[in-house]
């Protein structure tokens, strides 16, 4: 075959377009525009959010699917083509430095993601993301609402169940601080309230109590655990000050299972987040042994009722006494 | 109309010396994208300097602004000078080296602001979009002059690879641009990801491809010594190329819920792939063969053949990451970054700058200004690129393995952290290298020894 300049040009056309129909062309023409289980329209606030979404370039960071294969925030909806209805333009993105966001909404409420969006290392210290406080407060509620909008139908009920228990939680907060823990206290499950720390609080685990507890929960409870990190400015219930705890311990003696159960399962409604997903059981209870132990001064670890002690356990006495009764 | 824009290679020459300026600016982004990802609180809150939008620009200058560029001005040389004659006008290709410019500049400018579209690879508001499609459009009809009044009936391969980059990519930008949509670019629903992958990847495939392969072509014997291997072989690649690569896009979004057809279609053209890409690879070597230590002793000729290596390389990764299984490992993370930039500068951007080196002389009758500083700039970006790689690899492997096996993405961020700071460390090698060759080229063109008549003639001759 000779290439002459006809050929060049009709042939190189005529091979892009053939592809061109298949790839683009077909896939316009057959894809239909069907609303899934969760979709719903957005409303004009959180229109502009999106809007704000693509102008800041939230995609290079976050995606808005959900595979098969993954387990982080979201991972309960695998993400169905009707999800994406009308929404323009849907960004699915190529990198997750962060996680996905495509069920974001309700993870959180409003408070969490004020303070997030003023500076991320306020309630996740070693986030890789950038402070987006010069966005002005406008904006940022506008993000939040689009946010709290991600996962549509899914996201409202979920975004519902803050509100609810943001209101509960502000009115105990308001009654005072020693209310304030007895509801939250009772919230717990009864099975949870009396169960102690089944494993030692040794040096090593309160180490890596202490690694954890830098990494995710320093700047809302603080460096000293009395909940005046840098985010408290901004949540409304705001972090709770363990230094208090100790006159609420349970029969004077248990609060092992309490702050697992808290850590684990979050507060929802407050801007205390679940950590179930990214720490397992033992990350769980070195940190509330580390809590225990250098915030509130005592940890009931390995105390009765105890079963039979793990294998790798050593011979660990807790040395820690529960505070005198009726003390302040 | 002033003298300047009548010279002959004159448009030629500022595409070139454009491209070197702008791997200078797109360095500076990437310098400081890699340095947020390092420490997010390192200028913190500056709204034009944020991470969100300022790796656009970096990316867009990169592609567009570095290697497009400087591919172009290189084109524009190398086609009238196969088909012996001169560009048909060269106003005509100053207006389109205007409009071209300004919309890459339209980056750095818009995207600081937040006026994006966001659409990765396609973020380039309406406007410029408008602009970059004049100025390709322009470049059409002055090839198409050019190649009427030429004097040698033969069109060979570079050509073809020239005239096919400006022809799919005036047909492919607007579709994946969605330019019909002005005020989004986009289309509703999911199918955006589909038209927008489409020209995700023809961009890579269908514009930086074909230009650098071009270039590759036009060099590579030149600086052998040797006529072409073969050009049924060319012939062969380029047909494939236009007929695979357009198929592909579906590879960016494999795992997302569009149609299952067109996961099939890009799995299976994605690994056949290795077809165009061994055939490029194997004519410019079978071209230089016998003849190695001449083409790597030639300062431009190694930057060329170095980007045919990392050709090779992408084009054996990318098949890999295509297949299904072990995209769910390598897709969402720095692996995929790796890939992006051993294509980007390592194909593309060396061959660009072999091809830069090599021609500058040919139009300015001068020599270059520095050859050490070739081979200087050869060395860091060798250096930092090799780096890159496998800095980014090992990371993104760690990544992937963790999410796949139930880590959550926050617990695995403190792990990046040496391979973040490593990156932004040869980053600078990158950066000092795109300094040198810009302090070099605008030397050639200010100061370079003056070839005489019968070097620069031995020089042009054909082979
Ligand atoms: C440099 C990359 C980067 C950019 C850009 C970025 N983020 Fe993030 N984002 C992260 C990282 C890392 C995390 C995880 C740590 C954290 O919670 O901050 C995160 C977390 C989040 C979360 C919380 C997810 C959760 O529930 O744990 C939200 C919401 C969020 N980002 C929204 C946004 C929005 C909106 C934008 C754009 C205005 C944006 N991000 C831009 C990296 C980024
Ligand atoms: C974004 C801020 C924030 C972060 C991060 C955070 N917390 Fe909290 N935490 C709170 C708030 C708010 C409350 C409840 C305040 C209220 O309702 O009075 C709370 C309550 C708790 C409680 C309940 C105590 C009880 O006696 O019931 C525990 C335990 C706790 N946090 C532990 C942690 C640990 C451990 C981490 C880190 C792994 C952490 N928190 C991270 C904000 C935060
Ligand atoms: C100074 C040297 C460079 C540095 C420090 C650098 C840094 C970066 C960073 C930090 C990112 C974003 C990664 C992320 O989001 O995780 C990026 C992306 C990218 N860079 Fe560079 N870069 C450099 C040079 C180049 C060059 C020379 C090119 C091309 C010629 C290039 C092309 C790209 C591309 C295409 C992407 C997008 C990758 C993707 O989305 O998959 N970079 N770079
Ligand atoms: C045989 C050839 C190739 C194949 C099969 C291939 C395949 C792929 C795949 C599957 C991805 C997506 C990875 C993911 O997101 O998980 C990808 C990304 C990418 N490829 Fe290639 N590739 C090839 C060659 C090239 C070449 C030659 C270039 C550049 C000239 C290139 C540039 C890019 C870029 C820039 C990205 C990043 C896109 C993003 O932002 O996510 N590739 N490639």
């Amino acid at each position: 075959m000779k290439m002459t300049p006809g050929v060049l040009i009709i042939g190189a056309l005529l091979v892009f377009w053939a592809s061109a129909f298949i790839i683009a062309g077909l896939p316009a023409a057959t894809m239909k525009e069907k609303p899934s289980d969760i979709w719903r329209p957005l409303t004009a606030e959180e229109e502009a959010g999106h809007r704000l979404y693509v102008a800041n370039g939230c995609s290079y960071c976050h995606s808005l699917f959900i595979r098969i294969n993954d387990w982080d925030i979201g991972a309960e909806r695998i993400a169905q083509a009707g999800d994406y209805v009308g929404q323009e333009p849907i960004i699915l993105g190529s990198e997750r430095t962060g996680p996905d966001l495509s069920q974001e909404g309700g993870e959180h409420p409003d408070d969490w993601h004020l303070a997030h969006f003023t500076n991320p290392r306020y309630t996740s210290p070693i986030s890789l993301m950038p402070s987006w406080e010069f966005l002005g407060r406008q904006e940022v509620r506008q993000l939040t609402a689009y946010v709290q909008a991600l996962g549509l139908k899914a996201a409202d009920y979920r975004t519902a169940r803050q509100k609810y228990w943001k209101q509960q939680a502000s009115a105990a907060y308001a009654a005072g601080p020693d209310a304030n823990v007895e509801w939250i206290h009772s919230q717990v499950p009864e099975v949870w309230r009396r169960m102690p720390n089944p494993y030692p609080a040794d040096a090593a685990a309160l180490a890596r109590g202490k690694r954890m507890y830098q990494d995710f929960c320093v700047n809302c409870h603080g460096p000293i655990g009395d909940g005046q990190g840098p985010a408290a400015a901004y949540l409304y219930p705001p972090p709770l000050n363990f230094t208090t705890l100790r006159r609420h311990l349970v029969e004077n003696r248990y609060i092992g299972g309490i702050f697992y159960y808290q850590i684990m399962n979050g507060i929802t409604g407050t801007a205390m987040p679940y950590f179930k997903k990214h720490l397992e059981s033992e990350k769980i209870w070195d940190l509330a042994n580390y809590l225990g132990v250098y915030f509130v001064g005592y940890t009931d670890a390995n105390i009765e009722p105890r079963g039979i002690d793990a294998a790798y356990e050593g011979p660990w006495q807790n040395p820690y006494q529960p505070p005198a009764k009726g003390a302040k | 109309m002033p003298n300047a824009l009548q010279k002959p290679q004159s448009a030629a020459t500022a595409f070139m010396l454009a491209g070197a300026g702008w791997f200078v600016v797109g360095a500076l982004y990437g310098m400081v994208s890699a340095i947020h990802l390092v420490a997010p609180e390192f200028f913190s809150n500056i709204p034009w300097l944020v991470f969100g939008r300022e790796r656009p620009i970096h990316v867009n200058t990169m592609l567009y602004g570095f290697t497009g560029t400087m591919l172009i001005g290189c084109g524009l040389y190398y086609v009238p000078a196969l088909l012996k004659t001169r560009l048909w006008s060269e106003p005509l290709a100053w207006v389109c080296f205007v409009l071209w410019n300004l919309t890459i500049l339209s980056g750095p400018v818009c995207f600081s602001f937040g006026y994006t579209q966001g659409r990765e690879y396609s973020e380039y508001v309406w406007a410029a979009d408008l602009m970059l499609m004049v100025a390709v459009v322009l470049a059409i009809y002055n090839m198409v002059m050019t190649v009427a009044q030429r004097n040698e009936s033969q069109l060979y391969v570079s050509v073809w690879y020239f005239f096919g980059a400006m022809l799919w990519t005036a047909c492919n930008y607007p579709i994946g641009n969605v330019m019909w949509h002005p005020k989004t670019g986009a289309m509703p629903g999911l199918i955006d990801s589909i038209f927008l992958w489409f020209w995700g990847h023809n961009l890579p495939g269908l514009l930086i491809t074909p230009l650098a392969t071009g270039a590759a072509y036009y060099v590579i014997p030149r600086v052998a010594r040797m006529p072409l291997n073969s050009h049924t072989l060319s012939l062969l690649g380029f047909w494939f190329l236009v007929a695979l690569y357009t198929h592909i896009g579906g590879h960016h979004v494999l795992q997302s819920p569009i149609p299952n057809w067109l996961k099939t279609v890009s799995v299976v053209d994605s690994v056949s792939m290795v077809f165009p890409v061994s055939i490029v690879v194997i004519n410019l070597w079978m071209t230089a063969r016998g003849v190695g230590r001449r083409v790597w002793g030639d300062p431009a000729g190694r930057l060329v053949m170095g980007g045919i290596v990392w050709y090779l390389v992408t084009c054996i990764q990318g098949p890999l990451q295509s297949l299904p299984y072990l995209q769910r490992v390598t897709h969402f993370n720095n692996w995929t970054i790796g890939h992006a930039h051993i294509a980007m500068l390592g194909f593309g951007g060396y061959i660009a700058l072999g091809a830069m080196w090599h021609i500058l002389p040919l139009v300015t009758g001068r020599s270059v200004y520095s050859n050490k500083l070739v081979n200087l700039q050869f060395g860091l970006i060798t250096f930092g690129l090799t780096g890159f790689f496998l800095d980014l690899t090992a990371v993104g492997l760690i990544q992937g393995s963790a999410w796949n096996n139930g880590e959550t993405v926050y617990r695995v961020l403190p792990e990046l952290a040496p391979f973040m700071i490593t990156r932004a460390g040869l980053g600078i090698f990158i950066l000092t290298g795109a300094l040198v060759g810009f302090y070099n080229a605008v030397m050639t063109v200010l100061g370079g020894r003056r070839l005489a008549a019968e070097e620069l003639q031995r020089a042009e001759e054909p082979v």
